[in-house]
């Protein structure tokens, strides 16, 4: 565990994604301010470098949010959204890095239980790995 | 400009039928009895976790947004139509506004409802994911207006949007149409006495199910808080049934109860899951899927029976009574958690107001509207007029407003 | 040109309830190059405020603006129209939403709050530094064409709701029989091909010996259900079997029918190779209901798996079912057979009773109906998907029930799923008002926020036309992606997977999404 403020990422969608964010905001639920949250069109758009750039950059987690598939608002966004995570993940196991430092989340706009659950989720991935390479104890 | 349509009713007809409108290039008053607008659907959960399942809960949410931002939909929350007039001109109709003691400075945190000391509270906020994210104050339960003086919620507020002097007003609109669109009423699942709803803690409605997943995104059992392990699902539960007066199909209980079927096994693949049902009637959806899925899941069963009683059993578990497919013997199952799956009865269709519009019902309480009174600009929408799910509702919406007739069309 | 920057802040959405100290951000922010206006207004969507920001921007020549306020969405559309006239192109207006993404959600973090606001602010104007004036294009709509696809119950009514909104309406409808609908109807014709996008579109259409070119600005699918079908071992079995609708023209054309008469699905028993998608329960149960009134001593069965009859239509069951007419329930593993050597028994289990029951029929009808068989050729022409069942699937319901992912196509009816009449015409009602909406609108408005192909990285991989749902890159003359603006969403799909990295979207480019992170992250909260 790190005492170290944790950076976390999220790019989310600008539809469901950033509706479940909003809903949450304003259903007066609160959540951790160590995330970073970017705003795309679509999770389509995210490219496997922006989240390696994040995670080399300093993030200690990325998680990308996306409306539920089939229910993108561009259609097969989302899953394309995830194709790029899983791709990443991929890539991170073979450079020796813990996968789950980089997640693939879907939201609806209804969901205020979920945007500060993948928060929390993704700050204690965070706080238990640590910064990239320094191990989880180490500081 | 005289306002052209009068929407009665802001749930996912209401508010599809009056998106509609506005995007004809009608001015819209679309008056909402309760805080926010969503309808039933505000305390509908989505069903899907990665893969979206069609449920259509978010479009009400999403509309809901949507209207509160349209600049020719005038937004009357709280209110309520006293009495309609019908002149040359059109209809006249005159609204009160409730206060609702809470304004826009509201930010939803929720402080002023930890404080409150009334049993049962006196403020809320809206209810499940209704918009606009606006408490408001049940004045028949506040202690402000019963013993001056009590101020707490006032006090918590940081950013003082607490307004004691709001009162109510009087209003009148005119429009040259009017789409009624009041929905439904869910089914008390406390009717069918004998599935323990009421009397066993752990057996809850859909209504209560779809609340408390929309909530906190996950089931927990009412008794001890604790996640089911082993849940029964029972469809039709007074509905198709003569006793409740709901003898026809409620039509969206299916679908909805095998989505949240599937919700459940998403969260906990361990889960075991019967599904009691009488007829599979998931609705636009191959009748195969469901069943398939199933049997994909190896814990989940399909049981074609309509349970007899659900009675306590050991260890505070529950015990569903059934007769068997074929009707030749008795079985008992043991559970944690039953979901009595609930239907619906339509909302507003009799009374004063809908019959000074000229709104007959049916033998069931569904309303009616003939050719004549559409030609005078009386319309329906949604399941007020027949069972529906939201997605048809969002259709027959569209469709009812395409009949509207607009004293001017904007085009693009 | 150096950019001039106006930053304007909003009390109402930033410090109630107060948490952060905006004129601290706000100094922050001033201080940095190129702000040559900043203010901080009580409530920017009071209009009375919105005069001195107005002012104060054209004053100093402000070319673009960083508002740190709430969503774009809940935006005044007075006071973004307002930066309109006053010539600050919309696409150099950057929001950051500090009430819902930093007030609200960190209440009582006060200090991080703080500290992640004045990061937000700076990663915004580095953001605006980043951006370029876009500008929106318009092209004419050809036509004012919506080409209804099936001329049904569904699409007829489609039609007529489309006429209504101004549109002309042409229905091209596979059969030769004739019904009355608006507008233009081609009977014999099918869609073979379409190109273009939403607002125009140019269809190839089959009519007779040649193909025909037919531009409209937008589609309606309602190629109905695969009523015609007669599919499985018992069709081949029996002979004279007929499809539903045949034997209610039968019935209503006064035919006494011989009895007994049976009205069943057509599965195969192996289950394998027919998805019958749904009987047609309100009218097999009308059919059903109306036989028995006029043959009351007639036999009728119906054999099924699931009895369907949604809403309302129970009612009809139940008359059905006291007039007597016989439900037969089975499930697959025990399915409706015919013996070859004895073609008017059918036997099957029922599986209320138990029993394998054997039943003498005079007329077999076939009420399931599967996919229309059309729909992949369709589908395949207008690049819209297909459910798995072999009907059309609407896309996302963000975009509106009977909506494709594609702009200007539509879908109603049973060609997504089958459905009753009724229903199926308030889905046409709901198609027509759209479709022809969207093609009164006149003009097609495009541009902005879309991907450009860089053609020197481009290695014609042709993986962005795979990936893209409006089929807006293409393969152009010089043998290297471009993309077709006028069909471009804006979703940056095509951006993020290219494997040379030759697509950038516009607004979101690589380097602006990347700097906004670095500097985040770079922030001390």
């Amino acid at each position: 565990m790190t005492d170290k403020k944790p950076k976390v990422v999220g790019f989310c969608c600008e539809k469901h994604g950033m509706d479940s964010a909003v809903l949450a905001a304003r259903a007066g639920k609160l959540y951790d301010a160590s995330v970073r949250i970017i705003k795309v069109p679509c999770t389509g758009r995210v490219d496997g470098i922006h989240i390696l750039q994040a995670l080399e950059d300093g993030a200690d987690s990325v998680f990308v949010l996306g409306c539920l598939e089939k229910n993108c608002y561009y259609d097969t966004g989302s899953i394309e959204g995830r194709k790029r995570v899983e791709y990443v993940r991929s890539t991170l196991a073979d450079l020796g890095i813990e996968k789950e430092r980089v997640e693939m989340f879907n939201a609806s706009s209804t969901m205020a239980w979920k945007f500060p659950e993948i928060v929390s989720k993704m700050v204690e991935v965070a706080k238990r790995l640590g910064p990239i390479g320094k191990g989880g104890d180490a500081r | 400009m005289a306002n052209e349509v009068l929407v009665i009713g802001g749930g996912p007809a209401g508010l599809t039928a009056a998106k509609s409108l506005a995007d004809r290039g009608a001015n819209v008053v679309l008056v909402e009895r309760s805080e926010s607008l969503g309808g039933m659907a505000r305390e509908l959960t989505c069903k899907g976790l990665v893969e979206c399942r069609s449920c259509g809960a978010c479009f009400a949410v999403d509309r809901a947004s949507e209207i509160l931002k349209e600049p020719s939909v005038e937004v009357l929350l709280l209110s309520e139509v006293t009495s309609v007039k019908k002149d040359e001109a059109g209809y006249e109709a005159k609204v009160k506004v409730s206060p609702r003691y809470v304004t826009d400075d509201c930010i939803g945190c929720g402080k002023c409802v930890e404080v409150c000391p009334v049993d049962g509270k006196a403020i809320f906020p809206p209810k499940g994911t209704g918009q606009p994210r606006i408490h408001w104050i049940d004045r028949s339960k506040c202690l402000h207006f019963k013993k001056k003086g009590c101020t707490k919620c006032a006090e918590a507020c940081p950013t003082e949007a607490v307004d004691f002097e709001d009162r109510a007003v009087n209003i009148t609109r005119k429009a040259s149409s009017v789409v009624y669109a009041t929905g439904i009423d869910p089914v008390d699942a406390c009717e069918v006495s004998r599935l323990g709803c009421g009397t066993l803690k752990d057996v809850v409605s859909s209504v209560d199910a779809e609340r408390i997943l929309n909530e906190k995104g996950r089931l927990a059992r009412p008794s001890d808080g604790a996640p089911p392990k082993k849940v029964a699902v029972i469809q039709c539960v007074g509905s198709r049934s003569v006793k409740n007066g709901v003898d026809y199909c409620s039509k969206f209980c299916c679908k909805y109860a095998t989505k949240i079927s599937q919700l459940i096994m998403d969260a906990d693949p361990e889960v075991n899951l019967d599904f009691y049902f009488m007829d599979l009637r998931t609705l636009h959806e191959p009748q195969d899927d469901f069943k398939r899925w199933a049997k994909d899941k190896k814990t989940v069963r399909l049981i074609r029976s309509m349970p007899a009683t659900v009675q306590p059993g050991k260890d505070g578990k529950l015990v569903v009574k059934a007769s068997s497919e074929t009707d030749t013997e008795v079985q008992e199952n043991e559970y944690d958690m039953v979901l009595l799956s609930v239907g619906m009865r339509p909302s507003g269709a009799t009374g004063e107001l809908p019959a000074s519009l000229g709104i007959g019902t049916d033998e069931r309480g569904f309303a009616k509207v003939g050719d004549e009174l559409a030609a005078k600009g009386i319309h329906l929408a949604g399941a007020v007029s027949e069972p529906m799910d939201i997605e048809e509702a969002a259709v027959r919406a569209t469709a009812t407003a395409s009949r509207v007739k607009l004293s001017k069309e904007v085009s693009g | 040109m150096k950019a001039r920057i106006q930053v304007v802040a909003c009390k109402c959405c930033t410090q109630a309830p107060p948490l952060l100290d905006m004129n601290d951000i706000m100094s922050v922010v001033s201080d940095r190059e190129l702000v040559v206006s900043s203010m901080l207004v009580d409530g920017i969507c009071d209009s009375k405020n919105i005069r001195p920001v107005l002012e104060d921007a054209r004053n100093k020549d402000v070319d673009r603006v960083l508002v740190l306020a709430c969503q774009k969405k809940d935006f005044s559309p007075g006071l973004l129209a307002a930066y309109k006239r006053a010539g600050i192109n919309e696409f150099l207006i950057e929001f950051v939403d500090l009430r819902d993404e930093v007030v609200l959600p960190h209440l009582g973090d006060g200090k991080r709050a703080q500290a992640k606001a004045e990061t937000k602010a700076i990663a915004g104007l580095q953001r605006l530094l980043m951006l370029e004036p876009l500008e929106k294009a318009r092209e004419n709509m050809r036509t004012t064409n919506v080409v209804v696809l099936g001329g049904g119950a569904s699409g007829r009514r489609a039609a007529e709701v489309a006429a209504a909104q101004g549109a002309h309406t042409i229905i091209i409808e596979k059969s030769g029989r004739s019904f009355k609908a608006p507008g233009v109807i081609m009977p014999n014709s099918s869609l073979t091909g379409a190109k273009g996008y939403g607002g125009n579109f140019v269809l190839t259409i089959k009519a007779g010996e040649k193909p025909e070119e037919l531009e409209c600005a937008a589609v309606v699918v309602a190629t109905g259900g695969g009523w015609t079908e007669l599919k499985g071992p018992l069709a081949k079995a029996c002979k004279s079997s007929v499809p539903l609708y045949q034997l209610q023209e039968q019935f209503q054309g006064g035919a006494a029918l011989k009895g007994p008469v049976v009205i069943a699905d057509t599965p195969d028993p192996a289950g394998k190779t027919l998805a019958v998608q749904d009987f047609a329960w309100d009218e097999t149960l009308a059919l059903a209901t109306d036989i028995k009134r006029k043959q009351p001593l007639e036999e009728v069965f119906v054999v099924f798996q699931e009895m369907r009859a949604f809403g309302l239509s129970e009612l009809a069951y139940k008359e059905a079912a006291e007039l007597g007419v016989k439900f037969v329930r089975y499930d697959r593993s025990a399915g409706p057979k015919i013996d070859p050597q004895e073609p008017t028994k059918l036997s099957v289990k029922d599986l209320a009773q138990g029993d394998v029951l054997a039943i003498p029929f005079g007329t077999l009808a076939f009420a399931a109906i599967p996919a229309n068989k059309d729909n992949q050729a369709i589908a395949d022409a207008l690049r819209i998907p297909m459910s798995p069942e072999g009907g059309v699937r609407r896309g996302s319901i963000q975009r509106w029930p009977v909506s494709t992912p594609r702009p200007g196509v539509f879908v109603c009816g049973s060609a997504m799923f089958p459905k009753s009449k009724e229903t199926a015409e308030a889905e046409g009602e709901a198609a027509g008002l759209l479709a022809g909406r969207f093609a009164m609108k006149g003009t097609i408005e495009f541009g902005g926020i879309v991907a450009e192909v860089e053609q020197e990285k481009c290695s014609a991989c042709l993986t962005c036309v795979r990936t893209c749902p409006y089929e807006a890159p293409f393969i152009g003359a010089a043998g290297k992606a471009e993309i077709r603006v006028q069909a471009c969403q804006g979703c940056g799909m095509c951006a993020g997977i290219c494997p040379s990295k030759a697509i950038e979207l516009h607004g979101f480019t690589d380097d602006q999404i990347m700097q906004e992170t670095r500097t985040m992250l770079g922030g001390d909260f």
